[in-house]
């Protein structure tokens, strides 16, 4: 279980997120959704313990960040490394040593290439195999999807459900709504820093046509298209 | 191609006011202790104007690469481009091209102006599909990607250990350790991502002495043949071999620690000063590592709780 309580954060006049109260449980997977610049990346660096904060985060497992796989909306991968020793630096992180890499390496990327010359995809699918290498109990995957082929979103998909089948706690942000439809078991709203809304399973056709409505307005006709 | 130079200019101006230096002082100090430094090598070393061709070189080189080159070709075209890479090449070439004429090395310095007008034509991707196999595989990181990068300065260091041997010269023996070391350090002055240090399941203090654990089992694979070598030739002298390698295991401690003084920033002129002042009176170090280790601690805490 992760728990947050009254959470704020400002940077410096600007309160990115104000008095946020969500709580976590095992085994299942949420989405945050929210505009850019809503507070998704800032909540989950607040979590991942990236950044200060105020108010109170708890969980069953501390501190939170040793148990926790976070995936970047863009991974900061150096030069001259090669995919197969950034899994394992991620892994030797952690302690965990051993690792069956050709087995593991479940979107057939190119281990012994360094990892600088890989596209956005092939980067964002080895940080995200290193993070499953992890053993970690709680996930935050900001934005999995974006860049990275369907085949592998399929396969991605699979994952998350096979984490949520293992108990353990998957935080998804995505503006990609139909994914985060089937895999969430809940979804949380945020806006300019507030969470607005939280929604079931059973509402998420009703959230994704209320979020069309508000993201599309009449803006699409004010354009004037010739 | 006047406003790509005064671009460059606000830069270098930027990352001096955010190193905390004034840019007037910090371009006389590169340009003073480039001199001094090129200047240094020949009243210590036969070797001096090689070191200067492939110190200089090295930089040209960096200016070439391919992606570099193909953005000044589409924005200004490839006459100014020609223009703009020879300018570049001739600014950094300065400092060698005077020490070796003051030097009244007139060929080599010949050497460098056709290198600048060469390489001002020439680019080269700094990116190959072939990975440079490393034995810091299993703790990939600094060192791993370090090696990579620095790679011929390790037959350069051996060559010179085998010369220092053969002229019977301890302190060129030791240069060849200090490069070994200086190379090494240089893979700690520039502070990594955070999340790299984030994800590590250790403690601030944990963190920090696995950090120099590595960095010092890894060094002394790198220079233990210099060390076995100048030790068995050089017998005489066992306690002050021993004595200056401490001395340099000391410096890359040192350098490790700072480097997390100011994490996420980079290191400051002030620690950087006190850095330059023990290489002037070396038990400094003694004084200063456990202080900086302490700060270096304290400034983790928020991200290695």
């Amino acid at each position: 279980m992760i728990k947050i309580e009254e959470l704020s954060k400002k940077f410096g006049k600007n309160e990115v997120l104000k008095n946020v109260n969500l709580q976590f449980s095992k085994g299942c997977t949420y989405g945050i959704v929210g505009e850019n610049g809503a507070g998704k990346t800032t909540l989950f660096r607040c979590i991942a313990g990236l950044d200060n904060y105020e108010g109170k985060i708890t969980a069953d497992l501390n501190p939170i960040k040793n148990h926790l796989g976070l995936l970047l909306t863009e991974s900061f991968i150096f030069s001259k490394i090669t995919g197969k020793e950034y899994i394992r630096l991620l892994c030797n992180a952690r302690d965990i040593s051993n690792v069956d890499f050709e087995r593991k390496n479940i979107f057939d990327l190119p281990l012994d290439q360094y990892a600088s010359t890989y596209s956005t995809g092939m980067k964002k699918k080895l940080a995200l195999t290193a993070i499953l290498l992890q053993e970690n109990d709680y996930f935050i995957l900001d934005e999995p999807f974006n860049g990275v082929d369907i085949q592998s979103n399929i396969v991605l998909t699979e994952i998350i459900k096979e984490l949520k089948k293992l108990n353990k706690i998957v935080l998804i942000s995505s503006h990609i709504f139909s994914t985060l439809n089937t895999i969430c078991d809940e979804i949380h709203l945020l806006q300019k820093g507030q969470e607005i809304k939280t929604v079931q399973k059973e509402g998420f056709k009703a959230l994704e046509e209320e979020m069309i409505k508000i993201s599309l307005g009449n803006r699409v006709k004010e354009l004037e298209l010739k | 191609m006047k406003d790509y130079f005064l671009l460059q200019y606000n830069m270098v101006n930027r990352q001096l006011h955010a190193a905390g230096v004034n840019p007037a002082l910090g371009y006389i100090a590169s340009i003073g202790g480039s001199v001094f430094l090129f200047d240094l090598a020949f009243q210590k070393t036969e070797f001096a104007k090689y070191l200067i061709l492939l110190v200089t070189l090295s930089f040209l080189l960096k200016l070439s690469e391919k992606k570099r080159t193909e953005f000044l070709s589409t924005t200004f075209g490839d006459r100014s481009t020609h223009i703009i890479r020879s300018l570049e090449n001739l600014i950094v070439s300065l400092p060698g091209i005077g020490v070796l004429l003051y030097h009244s090395l007139f060929l080599e310095a010949l050497l460098l102006c056709i290198a600048c007008a060469a390489l001002a034509l020439l680019s080269f991707k700094s990116t190959f599909n072939f990975t440079i196999p490393t034995p810091f595989y299993k703790n990939p990181f600094e060192f791993t990607a370090g090696f990579r990068k620095t790679y011929p300065i390790y037959p350069i260091a051996y060559f010179i250990t085998i010369a220092a041997i053969d002229v019977g010269n301890t302190n060129l023996g030791l240069f060849a350790m200090v490069l070994v070391f200086l190379v090494a350090l240089s893979f700690y002055t520039k502070p990594e991502n955070e999340y790299y240090v984030w994800v590590h399941a250790l403690t601030s203090k944990e963190f920090i002495f696995m950090k120099l654990t590595i960095a010092s089992k890894n060094v002394t694979l790198l220079s233990l043949p210099i060390l076995l070598s100048l030790l068995y030739f050089f017998w005489h002298e066992v306690d002050f071999i021993l004595l200056f390698f401490f001395v340099c295991f000391l410096f890359l401690w040192i350098v490790i620690i700072a480097k997390y003084v100011t994490f996420p920033n980079e290191m400051n002129i002030q620690l950087g000063i006190t850095i330059v002042l023990c290489f002037y009176f070396p038990p400094l170090l003694l004084a200063i590592l456990p202080y900086y280790f302490y700060k270096s601690v304290k400034n983790l805490n928020t991200l290695l709780p």
